[in-house]
């Protein structure tokens, strides 16, 4: 008998038992820069995907490669074409947990792990977001460090002073609620 | 089996079953967000593939400027050697992208005393639904004739030369590119020559193939029609190296074609592709780009 309990237990937490507290954008915006003595290079992506479920504090991201915008033309074509490999690697996902997370509170600190895959690569990271409730909105927003060695993209000897080995990263999404179709 | 509560807990909360439900629910943000729609990005890196143009034109704001040149040989013993060999031919060219789809651009050339001027526009581009990009390319090319042969003293529109192109090219994946370029060319000095028809059909053929994430093998072969019996002309053919560093590319090529301009150099091959001397030239093309406008668009 606890053997199905725990089972019905399982499932009903893994298939999520209620949509109905998910929020979503398709707005969001995440930026990437990279300061080096040499050049800075500055690239964001104002149509990036997300949901957010608090039942389960989860959240999910989605960005597509081609959608970052560079100040110089032939940087997102070297960006898509020689480092993150677009054609292959379209698109950069991240799924994490939201630790410590109070949906009631107006404004809070909160804790994100979770899987970060970039250009084939998944790695485990964690980062802080300051999250505002706006109404029936939540606004998430900070930044974090990534390395570019993570990701396995190879940087040739001769540009290597051209690009950061660290790459700083902000994010800002505005999640409105959302209903499952 | 018993189970107290911490261990109904612990599983639970258990980080492998999170996992699953961030999958599940990447995967449901997944259904929801469109796939890339993003048009096919560099078919070729640059505007040529090797001696003719490639389908690419420049974006918006965008300074080209490029150095062009052949060196090779001559088939006599003597040695007339000014500088690693015996002849040379430059041209010097800038070209702008006045929008994402139209590049103008105008070149001097040094060995043939030439100047021309182009225009390439940007019809189509592939994408996920259409498998082909398509350009239009034409030029017009004024040099200085050897005035002897001709049938009355030549004017200025007498030494104009025609070239126009459709350009059609197709990525068929991350590494190789093929274009296949008809061309029409038409010279204005040769309606002054008994015998030689001024215009000229060919077709061109041309590939590129990646074989690092910077550096690129191309070759490119043009057949030419060329319905005068008294000329004998070549294909040109060229085999190069493509490498790209930064704002700057280099093309590395032997070919059999010694001009630099699309009019002689498709049209006008006196001598074939092998490694005698006189028939192999050495090629060598240096491109750098200057951004202009900081736009930070996206593209469609």
């Amino acid at each position: 008998m606890q053997k199905i309990t725990l089972i019905t237990l399982l499932l009903l937490t893994s298939l999520g038992w209620s949509q109905d507290n998910q929020y979503a954008t398709s707005q969001g915006s995440v930026s990437f820069f990279s300061y080096t003595p040499v050049e800075n290079i500055k690239a964001s992506n104002d149509l990036v995907y997300s949901l957010l479920d608090l039942d389960k504090n989860q959240i999910a991201v989605r960005m597509l490669m081609r959608a970052f915008t560079f100040e110089k033309a032939l940087m997102q074509q070297h960006f898509n074409e020689s480092y993150i490999e677009s054609d292959i690697f379209p698109k950069a996902t991240f799924a994490g947990v939201l630790e410590n997370f109070d949906a009631a509170a107006a404004q809070q600190t909160c804790l994100i792990s979770g899987t970060f895959s970039l250009h084939g690569e998944n790695q485990q990271i964690q980062f802080k977001s300051t999250v505002n409730k706006q109404g029936n909105s939540y606004v998430f927003s900070g930044d974090f460090q990534l390395q570019v060695a993570d990701y396995n993209i190879k940087i040739p000897v001769l540009l290597r002073p051209n690009i950061a080995k660290t790459v700083s990263v902000t994010f800002n999404f505005e999640f409105l609620p959302y209903e499952a179709e | 089996m018993k189970l107290n509560r911490y261990t109904l807990a612990f599983l639970l909360l258990s980080p492998a079953f999170n996992m699953f439900g961030q999958q599940e629910l990447l995967d449901q943000l997944d259904a929801i967000a469109p796939d890339s729609t993003f048009t096919v990005q560099a078919t070729f890196k640059s505007t040529r593939i090797g001696i003719g143009h490639s389908v690419e034109t420049r974006r918006k704001g965008v300074l080209e400027v490029t150095a062009q040149n052949r060196f090779w040989n001559r088939p006599t013993e003597e040695t007339t050697q000014t500088f690693a060999a015996d002849k040379y031919n430059g041209r010097y060219e800038l070209a702008y992208g006045v929008t994402d789809q139209l590049t103008v651009g105008g070149a001097f050339g040094t060995g043939y005393t030439s100047i021309d001027l182009f225009a390439k526009y940007r019809l189509l581009y592939q994408k996920p639904k259409l498998p082909i990009s398509i350009s239009l390319f034409q030029n017009v090319v004024h040099r200085e004739k050897n005035p002897g042969i001709y049938s009355r003293e030549l004017n200025f529109s007498d030494e104009l030369a025609y070239t126009s192109q459709v350009l059609i090219a197709s990525k068929i994946n991350s590494n190789l590119s093929l274009q296949l370029s008809p061309t029409f060319i038409y010279r204005n000095a040769d309606k002054l020559i008994d015998g030689v028809d001024p215009s000229s059909f060919a077709l061109g053929f041309g590939a590129r193939y990646k074989i690092g994430r910077f550096v690129a093998l191309t070759s490119e072969y043009f057949l030419v029609d060329d319905p005068s019996e008294d000329i004998t002309t070549y294909g040109p053919f060229s085999l190069g190296v493509n490498w790209e560093i930064a704002d700057l590319m280099l093309q590395f090529k032997l070919t059999n074609a010694r001009n630099l301009v699309e009019d002689k150099f498709i049209a006008r091959t006196f001598n074939n592709f092998n490694f005698r001397n006189g028939n192999l030239h050495f090629g060598f093309q240096a491109t750098y780009l200057i951004h202009f406008k900081h736009s930070n668009r996206l593209e469609k």
